[in-house]
């Protein structure tokens, strides 16, 4: 019986207005949207691969050890087309230093910050805001809609139980809500494969299924919302008002509300104190470098090259000199590794607090299915906040394996080849080429000595042969759809909560109807 | 007769659901934003003040010489604003500071504490709750308004009488215009007196005469609505009907639209990244250099040797020089900064089919806040510089030990004395003060957006009356 009911009601709502005009309207967004949130995409992937090459490029040219500073960049992320998240607020990179730690950082370089007069602009807009409004639609009168028409006692007349009339409405509001949104998932993926430069990999496929199921329970959740204002009021007009004041709660209130609740909850320190904290640390990693060197040979003479990552190395220096940056490496870099770790520690108790509120706001913005499914989206497309803490932890790895990398090919920085490349005999030619300026007379003179010592250091640094890095560390950063599913799970759950609580509701409130119309 | 047509729909809708819990609704929104209002507001001032103050106390003690004066960071913050009550104009997440000395500035930033895990919501200020509920508010109240009385029978009762259609549809649109205006203006009422009943918010005449100008646009804003509900509600036959496509139409009219103006600002504009930026500042210092060493300036303007004395020494053309690479790297920066403004503009004349974009950008001219407040505050700056480069020249013109020479290579003015090392008197130093629009010339901003707002009424009425005289009543 529950499969006829369910029939006619889906066929009844596929006939409706309010179904064309949704489902059109859906299907339209979609394709809309997709071409420009895709090439959006396509333009941060060209510059992120530009990046990338730039920075292999130079890690090829590096001379010295000391020198070997590259960047991480993240790889934008094709799914933030569905959910954009985090993923343009973040930080796009990192650079992998001895003396600094990376950490997440809200985007600062060039990227204009009067932009942030805008909303944020993704495919789950259409789902959260259009599908949700057409849930509440289709559902508004199902009940008191056949009330005021007569329908309801009709079938009530009838053997029928209640239960399985709700269940009936159920599955056909559910079965009806599927045709938009199935429509509105293959134009977009259709959409996809229109742009040769942007692959799908088979997990970002596994992600878009997953995406779909959550779009379902989320619009079986609004569906039930609207079900049970049907199933409260005796006219539709009525539960329609209900079910969209409701949903302007869900939509705009709670949102706009938790973020406040929370700022006003847990307040976050001040910025000085941040900076002023990383200041004494620097205070303190400065006095203690200044006091080593006492134990560091001064004066020395040489000349710096222009290297790798815009950093300079020693191109020649005397023996002093050599003696001078071995001694200071061999004592310095250690402390400066030492204190980043500091640094790191300061930063992240700063970042503990921002999460700390993050996380509360996010459980206020919980009462609401829009915000829970913002959630879901979001975690399953990779552009939530558990993704960029999970590549600052791989990049923080890296950097890890680089600086072990560095020391065991330096002995411990105690190697000449971590800042200098210069060979035996090196200064004394520099020398050499440089002495006749002293005795120079005039102008013209001096300047014939300076062009042949650039010729001659230009030929030098030509012959250097970069650093063979074959076995240099690969960074390695493979976000698995396990993982995002799992930090989903308690989000979905609740969503089903919701789901099954009002559709519950709507049962008992059903069960006490007066199926009399006036 | 039009007045008995309204006195009917007030009536009607007095006791209804959706009047009641608009009236809820609204005024809670209106008294949590009087509240959240009152308790930033007075957190930003008490911040304001202090940075200022600290920006005060630096220049103060820099006035002990006059050339030092001249290179002093100054650190100049934006201003919280009495109405960001009415328009917020994400102002959190705009530049907030200003950074300059006299010679160089740099590009604003945003300084403070602020969570980049939290995606940025609008605060709920009026236009906030104006635009986005209280439109949704104005459709519940108009969607059934022609339809709907067709539905009961009751429409072609009425035009069995002698009323024409117009007046029928004039009453209907006051009526429910009225009907809206109760929530709105109790509302309001609720807001101002949390507002006014604080101690430390100040609102004098002239920003009085703003929040009464952004009330009237507001009402400007929901009269579209109506009337669209109107015109949508005169072209179909079911009430169901016209909810759902009002209900597409506000969807996209307010949500979906704004939306796309961050990705029409970022194709419209290539903006150069940093890397590119400095590429450019390089490039222009090379320029500058090879024009030095080609004596452009005068002879050894790049050589620079801190003995007066030695024939290397050459002040005015080292003054020209230096002069010159700061000129460049302020035209880089202020062309750079421009671009940005403009781009961040050109996604909200694209998105002005909105009627939304348009109410929000003209309440935001009018309070003089977001946007507008940046670009104003950063011409305010840019005039206070000059200012503050000509008081120096004057002052400098005074110390005969001075070689009046105002450069910005600080090592040439501190060993060549290029600029007086005598104290100057800090209360003749000009401070900068931040100085808000009047009404008159932000309305001259806003009349572009005024001008729509009427438009999409008229061609709205328009619509509804059209449609409505073509009605089909049965």
């Amino acid at each position: 019986m529950v499969w006829k009911i369910a029939k006619k009601e889906f066929l009844l709502n596929l006939m409706t207005f309010k179904f064309a005009v949704g489902a059109i309207v859906c299907v339209v967004l979609t394709a809309v949207f997709m071409p420009v949130l895709v090439s959006d995409y396509q333009e941060r992937l060209k510059q992120y691969n530009d990046a990338f090459a730039a920075n292999e490029a130079e890690l090829r040219k590096v001379k010295v050890y000391k020198n070997i500073t590259p960047t991480i960049y993240r790889c934008p992320n094709v799914l933030s087309v569905f959910s954009e998240g985090l993923e343009k607020r973040l930080g796009y990179s990192a650079k992998i230093e001895l003396d600094n730690i990376p950490e997440l950082s809200a985007v600062s370089t060039g990227i204009n910050p009067y932009l942030s007069i805008y909303p944020v602009l993704d495919v789950s807009l259409v789902f959260k805001i259009v599908m949700s409004v057409l849930a509440l639609l289709v559902a508004y009168d199902v009940i008191a809609g056949e009330r005021e028409r007569g329908t309801l006692k009709l079938v009530l007349s009838g053997t029928v139980a209640r239960y399985q009339v709700l269940a009936g409405k159920f599955l056909a509001g559910l079965a009806t809500l599927v045709i938009p949104l199935t429509m509105a998932f293959i134009v977009g993926v259709l959409i996809f494969e229109f742009f040769p430069l942007v692959d799908l990999a088979g997990s970002d496929w596994v992600r878009i299924g997953l995406m779909y199921l959550a779009s379902l329970i989320f619009l079986s959740a609004m569906y039930n919302v609207g079900l049970l204002f049907s199933c409260l009021a005796k006219r539709s007009t009525i539960s329609l008002v209900l079910g969209l004041f409701v949903w302007i709660v869900y939509v705009i209130v709670i949102p706009n509300g938790s973020g406040y609740l929370a700022r006003k909850i847990r307040p976050l320190e001040p910025e000085e104190r941040l900076e002023s904290e990383l200041e004494l640390v620097a205070e303190k990693r400065d006095s203690e470098l200044q006091r080593m060197n006492k134990e560091i040979p001064s004066g020395w003479a040489g000349s710096h090259a222009g290297g790798a990552f815009n950093r300079n190395y020693i191109f020649v220096c005397d023996k002093r000199g050599l003696e001078y940056w071995k001694k200071s490496s061999v004592l310095k870099e250690p402390v400066r590794i030492k204190y980043a770790d500091k640094f790191l520690e300061v930063k992240q108790k700063h970042l503990r607090n921002l999460f700390k509120q993050k996380y509360l706001a996010n459980n206020f913005s919980r009462t609401s299915p829009i915000s829970l499914f913002e959630n879901i989206m979001s975690a399953l497309a990779g552009t939530d906040l558990a993704r960029a803490q999970y590549f600052m932890d791989r990049v923080r790895m890296h950097r890890n394996r680089v600086v072990d990398y560095i020391r065991s090919k330096t002995a411990d920085f105690s190697s000449l080849s971590y800042f200098t490349r210069s060979k035996e005999g090196d200064w004394e030619e520099h020398n050499k080429i440089l002495e006749p300026r002293r005795v120079a007379t005039n102008e013209a003179e001096r300047k014939r000595v300076w062009d042949a010592f650039y010729k001659w250091k230009d030929k030098k640094i030509a012959e250097t042969l970069a650093l063979d890095l074959q076995d240099f560390p690969q960074f390695i950063y493979q976000p698995s759809v396990a993982r995002s599913f799992s930090r989903t799970i308690p989000d979905l759950a609740l969503l089903v909560f919701i789901s099954v609580l009002f559709f519950v509701l709507s049962f008992v409130a059903f069960m006490r109807y007066d199926v009399r119309s006036d | 007769m039009i007045w008995h047509i309204i006195r009917k729909e007030i009536l009607e809708n007095f006791l209804s659901l959706r009047f009641i819990l608009s009236l809820l609704l609204i005024i809670s929104l209106f008294a949590a934003s009087g509240f959240v209002f009152v308790d930033e507001y007075s957190q930003q001032l008490q911040d304001y003040w202090k940075k200022t103050n600290k920006n005060l106390s630096g220049l103060s003690e820099q006035s002990s010489q006059l050339c030092e004066l001249a290179f002093y960071k100054q650190r100049i913050f934006r201003k919280p604003k009495t109405l960001t009550l009415c328009a917020e104009g994400f102002e959190k997440s705009l530049p907030n500071c200003f950074e300059f000395d006299a010679f160089k500035a740099d590009l604003p930033q945003i300084k403070g504490q602020t969570n980049f895990t939290v995606p940025h919501f609008s605060d709920i200020d009026w236009v906030f709750v104006i635009s986005l509920v209280l439109s949704f508010v104005a459709l519940v109240f108009a969607y059934d308004s022609i339809c709907g009385e067709k539905e009961l029978g009751t429409l072609r009762l009425m035009l069995a009488g002698s009323i024409p259609r117009h007046k029928i549809l004039l009453g209907k649109y006051f009526g429910t215009m009225l009907m809206l205006g109760i929530p709105l203006l109790i509302g309001l009422l609720v807001n101002l007196i949390i507002v006014v009943s604080s101690e430390d918010i100040v609102v004098d005449g002239d920003v009085w005469l703003k929040i009464f100008t952004i009330i009237l646009l507001s009402f400007l804003y929901l009269s579209i609505f109506v009337l669209l509900g109107l015109f949508i509600s005169s072209r179909t036959a079911h009430s169901a009907n016209c909810m759902v496509i009002l209900l597409l139409l506000w969807v996209g009219l307010v949500i979906l639209i704004p939306s796309f103006g961050r990705i029409i600002s970022d194709a419209s504009y290539d903006m150069p990244t940093q890397a590119e930026l400095e590429r450019m500042k390089a490039e222009a210092d090379d320029q500058i250099g090879q024009n030095a060493s080609n004596g452009k300036y005068g002879p050894y303007a790049s050589s620079f040797n801190p003995d007066l004395d030695s024939p290397h020494a050459n002040p005015p053309a080292r003054a020209r020089y230096d002069n010159a690479l700061a000129d460049a790297e302020n035209r880089i920066t202020e062309g750079h900064h421009n671009q940005m403004l403009a781009q961040a503009s050109v996604g909200r004349n694209f998105t002005c089919i909105s009627p939304a974009v348009i109410y929000q950008r003209a309440g935001e001219t009018i309070a003089g806040t977001g946007l507008n407040h940046c670009v104003n505050l950063y011409r305010q700056i840019r005039q206070y510089q000059t200012d503050l480069k000509e008081y120096i020249r004057s002052k400098d013109s005074e110390d005969p030990e001075s070689l009046h020479l105002l450069s910005p290579f600080k090592y040439a003015v501190r060993s060549w004395k290029t600029i007086s090392h005598k104290a100057v008197d800090f209360d003749t130093v000009p401070k900068f003060r931040e100085r808000g629009i009047a009404l008159g010339q932000s309305l001259k901003l806003a009349v572009w957006d005024i001008g729509l707002l009427i438009l999409f009424n008229l061609l709205f009425f328009a619509g509804a009356f059209v449609s409505f005289l073509r009605y089909d009543v049965r």
